[in-house]
């Protein structure tokens, strides 16, 4: 199982779709940076194929005024669940 | 486990070095050890000696030093990314016929070969790229 991470809105840049084709089936998919944005409807939608695999950084959410914006399905960590999340990977690949 | 950090992005432009840096304190606080920050492209800015950013921004310079102080990590430049970019150790700046440098310990140039043996020797590689 591998950790994708995406730092790009899907508003600004279409890479999202080169990384929802690459990801396999258990994969997770963590949102940083901009890419949080991927976080709020009607983006989120964009991720749907990946339902229950979807994450974003906190940290990044708030430093854009966008804690408690999520959509539901998206379950947000905080710098210790990204490192978390590294663990249970065996490896990631960063999508920019 | 042994965790590596690949920081592409340059310093005060992109995210990825905050990002990296945030990464490496959580990682650290988890009891894992941060054995090797590679800096490549436009992050190679981060290994620069004379950065001197406004007193209440953050050192980005100062806390990868302090990586190495407090975990022994080693910061590694590509040196073919820094030498295009002014980057440059005493060393190579006397081979250089360059006056002044701009990198210094515990920065050091290496070769991109340290990354790939980075990503086989360590348990974890992260990219922050911008």
């Amino acid at each position: 199982m591998l950790l994708h991470l995406l730092n790009r809105s899907p508003a600004s840049s279409l890479v999202h779709r080169d990384t929802l084709r690459a990801m396999g089936e258990e994969d997770r998919l963590l949102l940083i940076e901009d890419g949080v944005y991927g976080a709020l409807m009607p983006l989120a939608d964009r991720f749907e194929a990946i339902h229950g695999r979807l994450f974003a950084l906190r940290e990044d959410l708030a430093s854009r005024g966008l804690d408690g914006r999520c959509d539901a399905r998206v379950t947000v960590v905080d710098m210790e669940g990204f490192v978390t999340l590294t663990e249970e990977s065996e490896r990631t690949v960063s999508w920019f | 486990m042994r965790y590596a950090l690949l920081v592409q992005g340059a310093p005060y432009s992109h995210q990825a070095a905050h990002s990296a840096l945030r990464f490496a304190d959580a990682l650290i606080a988890r009891g894992h050890r941060l054995e090797t920050v590679f800096f490549y492209h436009d992050g190679v800015y981060n290994a620069s000696r004379l950065a001197s950013p406004p007193q209440d921004e953050p050192h980005l310079v100062d806390a990868w030093r302090r990586l190495n102080e407090q975990q022994g990590t080693a910061l590694l430049v590509c040196v073919a990314a820094a030498l295009r970019r002014g980057l440059l150790d005493e060393r190579e700046a006397k081979r250089h016929g360059k006056q002044g440098y701009s990198l210094e310990a515990p920065f050091e140039l290496t070769g991109v070969g340290q990354l790939v043996d980075a990503g086989i020797t360590h348990d974890r590689l992260i990219t922050f790229s911008p």
